[in-house]
């Protein structure tokens, strides 16, 4: 549900969790970017950084420059002040990321946990029957058929949390119990309606089934997309993913690794919440691609 | 510069309050442990308080001078001698050119902190020369210090001789028993009361599997209010699970049944809940809490903790010093 008021959850003495509802729905995630958004124009005083979430924004800020009782009320009004999600416009950048569904390195880690861990379905499969679609192409064509949303970053630095635009490709997948000790560079996965990319081999707990051979953080700025931070995406940018066969995968990294690969970015476009919603209205959901 | 003799256990720079403002793309803060004894040693040695300086974790590291310098060494007690005499601590020392710095096992508390004047000048990567070893970033090469590495010192002038005043030294305990403040929230109310009462009365053994992301703690079983399983499926099946939320630095994070406090280089969000948080004036606790030793908690409000944090400010200050 979304709460008809926010709550004011502390996190100690610096920090406050604003929870806008208790599900992971877009209207939640749209609320905590707006107010991120407002607290940077007004240039709230105290405010040191906000990070937000699915359904929540957490605020870190300086309690020798604003009392917590006032923080609150300065956040309220702020919220009170961004209207109806509907009026939300925020700046979104679109990337189309080259992606090798079904690859043969998800594929191996996957037959690796089985051999080391515990025996599970193959997680293109699992995941196409979990959803009701008719086997795994179909999986591909639903889930590399939408625009995906990053909502935050975290869990390792520059990793997106996504989700996804089109109501016709929303699927979800429970996580791994136990989780994967490990997962390669640049795979894809999900995990509840989330899909996210690993930015470096880290151990794990979505289901996995794709890679992408595009570097998604840089500590060393290889690439001029990386000029103004090391991570690839922030929150309200837009990811596409564009499914690849394996020659075009090793031609990238090929690219990749010689520095000349060229990121394809849109960033000409703001997303409107009143737009997206009323594109949603006129689409049949009872149909899959 | 400073050359490494030997590393010591996990001998890494830090600086404070580290890499502040990247939160939001799952940078945490790293910085020391131990800031109360960071910020002496280096007020010792006339640096500004956020001047880089190294954190030694358990086992001290040997370091040889390649110039005279002026340094202090705050914190846990690690013996340290000086060309195998025995310098003090809480006090700034002028060290001359080809002479070596000894530190060994640590006798009281975990971590123990060597300001050098001018600080640590490695390059500083996203504002902060914090090392945070997980990524690979900052610091030296991004990780802990290695034998044979030569560490660029800038340019101060210290004074030696001057020294904290006792009542101003953070009391590292001798009982191995450490009394620590937290917040309750942000996720307090998934926490039936029993569960509470339980964590607030209990003994907690803080694990040999800890290190700067996570402090793991062992003891007992933690219950939960009906809104923990009576929740839509989003949340993760787990009583714990909620969907994937902003963590707290300082957080108490519960996986499943292990509670894990959230320190200095752990992660900014995941799908576990936080029902209490440590405030950052009691982190100096955790910094030289050592594994097997037994953390006690007590509930403050954020009014009391704020107040708690201005209190230690205050006393990383000039007056401080004799």
């Amino acid at each position: 549900m979304i709460y008809s008021e926010p709550k004011f959850l502390p996190g100690g003495d610096r920090f406050v969790l604003i929870e806008f509802g208790n599900e992971m729905n877009l209207e939640l995630n749209f609320m905590a970017q707006g107010l991120a958004t407002a607290i940077v124009e007004q240039k709230t005083k105290g405010i040191v950084e906000t990070a937000p979430c699915f359904a929540s924004l957490l605020v870190h800020y300086d309690p020798d420059q604003i009392p917590f009782r006032e923080l609150q009320k300065e956040m309220m009004a702020l919220i009170r002040a961004l209207g109806p999600s509907d009026d939300i416009v925020l700046d979104s950048r679109l990337f189309y990321l080259p992606t090798m569904y079904r690859d043969p390195w998800t594929r191996a880690c996957v037959e690796d946990y089985c051999n080391k861990i515990t025996k599970k379905e193959l997680d293109p499969e699992f995941i196409a029957r979990v959803n009701g679609l008719a086997d795994a192409d179909q999986f591909v064509r639903v889930h590399s058929g939408t625009e995906y949303w990053v909502a935050s970053l975290g869990f390792w630095p520059g990793l997106p949390f996504m989700m996804a635009l089109d109501p016709r490709c929303v699927i979800t997948a429970p996580k791994y119990n136990p989780p994967r000790t490990w997962t390669p560079q640049g795979t894809v996965g999900m995990g509840g309606a989330s899909t996210a990319i690993y930015p470096v081999a880290t151990p794990g707990g979505y289901q996995i089934f794709a890679r992408t051979p595009v570097p998604i953080w840089d500590t060393e700025k290889r690439f001029p997309v990386f000029h103004d931070s090391i991570v690839l995406f922030r929150a309200g940018d837009r990811v596409k993913f564009v499914p690849i066969g394996k020659e075009e995968f090793e031609f990238i990294e090929a690219k990749v690794k010689e520095r000349t690969y060229i990121y394809n970015v849109i960033e000409y476009q703001k997303f409107s919440v009143r737009n997206y919603k009323a594109w949603v209205n006129i689409l049949d959901n009872s149909k899959r691609f | 510069m400073i050359e490494v003799i030997k590393p010591g256990l996990e001998t890494s720079i830090q600086d404070y309050p580290g890499r502040i403002g990247y939160w939001a793309q799952g940078f945490p803060p790293s910085g020391p442990m131990d800031s109360w004894s960071f910020r002496l040693a280096n007020l010792l040695v006339g640096n500004p308080a956020d001047a880089a300086g190294l954190e030694c974790q358990f086992v001290g590291p040997t370091l040889k001078f390649n110039a005279a310098m002026v340094l202090a060494i705050c914190g846990a007690d690690m013996k340290p001698t000086l060309d195998s005499k025995p310098v003090p601590m809480w006090e700034s020392i002028a060290v001359a050119a080809g002479q070596t710095l000894a530190l060994s096992f640590t006798t009281l508390g975990a971590r123990a902190y060597i300001a050098v004047a001018g600080g640590i000048d490695t390059p500083p990567w996203l504002g902060s020369r914090s090392t945070f070893h997980k990524a690979g970033v900052g610091g030296m090469e991004g990780h802990a210090l290695k034998t044979g590495q030569m560490v660029p010192v800038g340019k101060g002038e210290g004074k030696p001789g001057r020294k904290v005043k006792p009542e101003a030294r953070p009391i590292l305990a001798t009982d191995r028993v450490w009394t620590v403040e937290v917040v309750p929230g942000p996720n307090d109310d998934w926490i039936d009361d029993v569960g509470h009462e339980r964590f607030l009365s209990s003994d907690w053994k803080l694990s040999s599997k800890s290190d700067r992301t996570g402090f793991r703690l062992e003891g007992p079983q933690w219950t939960f209010t009906p809104k923990a399983t009576n929740k839509a499926p989003e949340h993760g099946s787990e009583p714990s699970n909620i969907i994937d939320q902003g963590y707290p630095v300082g957080a108490i994070n519960l996986c499943g049944q292990t509670p894990i406090i959230l320190v200095n280089d752990g992660p900014s969000m995941g799908g576990f809940i936080n029902p209490y948080t440590v405030p950052s004036a009691s982190f100096w606790k955790l910094g030289q809490a050592k594994p097997a030793e037994i953390l006690r908690f007590k509930s403050v409000s954020v009014e009391e903790a704020q107040a708690l944090r201005r209190k230690i400010d205050g006393v990383c200050s000039e007056s401080s010093v004799l």
